[in-house]
């Protein structure tokens, strides 16, 4: 049910960026399909003349796209509300045990302590009002506010989401760029291979082998959990335990933090990976053979220069909107990895929640994600600017 | 153009190095398997467990981890034996009760007290067990209709209106425990509804258990410390407990490598292929898994004929379900559970008879028709997969010409059907709530699910005469005598096919002793030693 609602938001809120992206469900097939150039008209207008004119052109352009992500949490909320309520199960029941569901005073009192005695549009009323004020309301599976629990979670999936998705970028752009460069011989023809499967092997399933035979087999890899137990966590600061331990100087907890940190990132890279290498090669292969490229080796450029200048920059643009929507995908795909690896994050919460009808979870996890996509999206666009000197002088 | 690319290669591959590197800096468990020692020689234990837990405010929580963490901060008037599930002994209260059982007695023993040094007295109980009453929660119906009093310093007197035999064992269940009544009022804890103590609960441990709170998060792990004022006769052995949030596959590695000491969560299969290192405690749980079929025309005129529920009966066979169900399982001879006061021999358990089945199920009209069989299946009962049990049940039914559809639906779905006795066919399980047989009289007609499968109050007599026995005969062997009874009726003639009790299967490492299985709290981290 969580993977419903994951995306059922993923596609809600990547939906009116698809100028951009294309769907956000199909992320592979949307991204491939919409090329480098679209998305130049569409950041600084068209008409944009002169530096001053297009610097009033962007903040009017980030502007409407923070409007815009108002109104889509705003629907994000009606449509996570409505769907939550439309699963046919009373959530009382899957809340309390049974006896106590038998007793009419406990589910009177815990109709009333949650709302759940108010008729639907105004228990709606109630969370957008409670939710302009930033209160997430309190999940009655954790009995915690919503926002504390997310401010747990969050940092545990962001820890792996993050080392996944630097190494993917490295490691896709690397083996992206050499089947593009060997087009046709056997090294490309291998590496599709592998991209493929790692597209298509199951994120648990690697979870387990990885876990089995780095862990068990060979006890390269240290157990489940984010650190060795009788370790404490460091003093939160930023809830990444690596992080918190170096700024407390706990270097034994950062290197523990850090090798538990290995196989669940790996795992997600794989995830990832196997995308981001098939889409860098597409996109290198595009420019890989323009005139400017050509033009550069001609004069004599160094190998280097004409790659990390000329090819990868050229080639940069579809490929960062696919880091963004993979960066997404990923947090809604670590809910098996985090749970097999026995990661408290956020994956792993929203499952939890779905499973038990905790409304308010559902939604707080559905809004978080969104607001992340919105935020990528946002970020992916304003980067094109910096990327693509067309996209600021809109040309 | 090589040259840029060799070199990002060679990064990769430090990067690589790095990661597998820094993996074998990390501490690999004990890798002796023993159970651990953090290193300044003080032992801890890590139990692998899957979280199902909300809270540890004892009048609140009612999940399983719950019960295993409630159970080792706080201790009960009265409680069992780890290797007696059928005897109530003293804790922290001895009781007498009148002939009746309708007065209940209870003289605090002298001495005992809290973490904090404070001495228990009976204003601590009676405040415990009228907050329990008192907050509406989801244990609160185990003290519904009792009323609980103060004699004086050291006496409390709890009164009920009908004789009520199984009220010792409802005090010695976790929910019951008792908490410092002056600590926890100072943190907002009351009687009533207005109770705001359950925060500070689930940060620090009010109680006199042999352990106290370290931390708490109820999404990964729960550390439990040393009493050092505990005075009981519950010593623990380790000084610190660890209990983790793991899945299943995961617990398996773990307590294989010596990484945790005990899992708690593994499926007979598993246990099944667990590697030589490690032992294993199965014996049945005390969950019972069991077929409704409901006897509410208006829900299917089939299903609401005798014949059609003497066809089930007689065409389940029950050896081929343990066959699934792995270790440590064993057919449910009766709604009541093996570990439980009238329980059925297996003599007395349904039989598998195919040829009278398939008679039976001629002459309820059932042949040639399809009537649905409706489960939850999101969740396995002690490691039990009842999707794959409801298959086998599909077939086994068929064979005697009784076709069912299978109508699977995730838990918190199938639930509402169930609870409004919507179901033609269910296949559920209960968990007792205190360990006493009084807990399944709930199957009787017109009770809470014999309501669920359209059997409302007068439809057998004679069960009703023995449910009303059962709530009330307070001797032990007439106690007995009823339950049984009541059992050998409910296999006749009720609406229920109890079918199996799941194992219940708790692998630990060789330097672990005193693992028992607890059918309310599951397992009692205390009662863990160094064998």
């Amino acid at each position: 049910m969580s993977h419903m609602d994951d995306a059922a938001t993923a596609s809600f809120a990547a939906g009116p960026v698809t100028d951009l992206a294309g769907s956000g469900g199909q992320v592979a097939d949307a991204a491939e399909a919409s090329s480098a150039a679209r998305p130049v008209s569409d950041v600084a207008g068209s008409s944009g003349r002169g530096t001053r004119r297009s610097h009033g052109q962007l903040w009017r352009y980030i502007g409407k796209r923070l409007l815009i992500a108002v109104g889509l949490l705003f629907g994000m909320t009606l449509v996570t509300f409505s769907l939550t309520n439309l699963v046919p199960g009373d959530p009382v029941a899957a809340a309390l045990g049974q006896r106590a569901a038998d007793n009419p005073e406990t589910v009177a009192r815990f109709r009333a302590e949650y709302g759940l005695d108010k008729s639907l549009p105004a228990q709606y009323a109630a969370y957008v009002s409670r939710l302009v004020r930033l209160d997430l309301g309190v999940s009655w599976q954790t009995h915690h506010p919503v926002s504390e629990d997310l401010a747990k979670a969050v940092p545990a999936t962001m820890e792996i989401a993050f080392g996944a998705i630097i190494c993917a970028v490295i490691l896709g752009i690397i083996l992206g760029a050499w089947s593009a460069y060997r087009r046709g011989r056997i090294t490309d023809q291998v590496l599709r291979l592998v991209s493929l499967v790692g597209i298509s092997l199951p994120t648990f399933w690697t979870a387990i082998v990885c876990f089995y035979a780095f862990y068990y087999r060979l006890g390269w890899a240290p157990g489940s959990g984010r650190l060795t137990p009788g370790v404490m966590a460091p003093p939160k600061v930023t809830g990444m335990y690596t992080i918190d331990a170096l700024l407390a100087g706990e270097w034994r907890t950062f290197v523990d933090a850090s090798a538990h940190l290995v196989l669940p990132t790996l795992v997600l890279t794989l995830y990832t990976v196997g995308l981001l290498t098939r889409f860098s090669r597409t996109s290198i292969l595009e420019v890989l053979d323009q005139d400017y490229v050509r033009a550069a080796k001609a004069k004599g450029l160094p190998g280097r220069t004409v790659f990390l200048r000329y090819i990868l920059r050229g080639a940069a643009v579809p490929i960062l909107t696919m880091v963004g929507l993979a960066f997404g995908s990923l947090l809604s795909g670590t809910v098996l990895v985090e749970s097999i690896f026995g990661w408290p994050g956020l994956g792993s919460y929203a499952y939890q929640a779905a499973s038990k009808l905790d409304l308010l979870a559902v939604m707080g996890v559905g809004l978080f994600v969104g607001l992340v996509y919105l935020c990528i999206n946002l970020l992916v666009d304003l980067a094109y600017g910096v990327i693509d000197p067309r996209v600021r002088i809109g040309q | 153009m090589i040259s840029p690319k060799n070199k990002m290669f060679r990064l990769t591959g430090a990067l690589g190095a790095a990661a597998l590197l820094l993996s074998g800096c990390a501490d690999n468990g004990n890798e002796d398997g023993a159970a651990g020692e953090p290193g300044d020689g003080a032992t801890q234990i890590v139990v692998d467990t899957t979280f199902d837990i909300k809270t540890i405010d004892p009048a609140r929580e009612y999940e399983p981890t719950g019960q295993i963490l409630v159970k080792a901060l706080y201790d009960t008037l009265l409680t069992f034996a780890d290797d007696d599930t059928t005897t109530v002994i003293p804790d922290l209260a001895t009781f007498e009760s009148n002939s009746d059982q309708t007065e209940f007695t209870l003289t605090m023993t002298e001495g005992r007290v809290f973490s904090d040094g404070a001495p228990i007295t009976a204003d601590d109980a009676v405040f415990s067990l009228q907050r329990l009453q008192g907050l509406e929660g989801n244990p609160s119906f185990l003290l519904a209709g009792v009323q609980v009093e103060k004699v004086d310093e050291m006496t409390l007197k709890l009164v009920t209106d009908v004789p009520s035999p199984s009220l010792p064992a409802v005090l010695a269940t976790p929910s019951c425990g008792i908490v410092n009544s002056k600590l926890v009022q100072e943190n907002g804890g009351s009687t009533s509804a207005t109770d705001s103590a359950e925060e500070f609960l689930n940060e620090t441990s009010a109680g006199s258990g042999p352990y106290i709170l370290e931390k708490l998060d109820t999404a990964s792990e729960a550390i439990l410390v040393k009493n050092d004022k505990y005075n009981g006769p519950q010593k623990p052995t380790y000084d610190t407990v660890i209990l983790r949030n793991t899945e299943p596959a995961t617990q398996k590695m773990n307590v294989e490598r010596g990484d945790s000491q005990v899992a708690l969560g593994l499926s007979g299969d598993m246990v099944d292929s667990l590697a030589d290192n490690v032992n294993v405690e199965s014996v049945p749980s005390a969950t019972v898994v069991f077929l409704l079929i409901n006897a509410d025309s208006a829900i299917s005129e089939i299903t609401a004929s005798s014949e059609f529920v003497r066809a089930v009966k007689n065409g389940i066979n029950y050896d081929g379900l343990l066959e699934i169900a792995g270790r440590g399982a064993a057919q449910a001879t009766g709604l009541v559970p093996s570990v439980f006061l009238g329980a059925l021999g297996s003599a007395d358990a349904l039989k598998y008879d195919a040829a009278a089945a398939r008679t039976a199920a001629e002459a309820s009209g059932a042949v040639g028709q399809k009537l649905t069989l409706s489960f939850p299946n999101d969740i396995d009962p002690t490691g039990l997969n009842l999707t794959t049990l409801a298959e086998r049940i599909q077939s086994q039914l068929s064979q005697v010409g009784i076709e069912v559809d299978l109508a699977p639906a995730p838990f918190a779905t199938e639930i509402d059907a169930y609870r409004d006795g919507k179901e033609q066919i269910g296949l559920w399980y209960w968990n007792p709530d205190y360990m006493d047989p009084a807990n399944y009289l709930a199957f009787g007609p017109g009770q809470s699910v014999g309501l669920r499968a359209g059997w409302p109050e007068g439809s057998n007599p004679a069960i009703e005469a023995l449910v009303s026995q059962g709530y009330t005969t307070g001797d032990l062997d007439a106690r007995r005598t009823v339950f049984e009874n009541w059992g050998k009726a409910m296999n006749a003639d009720s609406p229920f096919v109890p079918l199996l009790q799941p194992g219940s299967n708790v692998a630990y490492q060789p330097s672990v002793s005193g693992v028992y299985y607890n059918p309310v709290w599951l397992i009692n981290v205390a009662g863990l030693g160094i064998a």
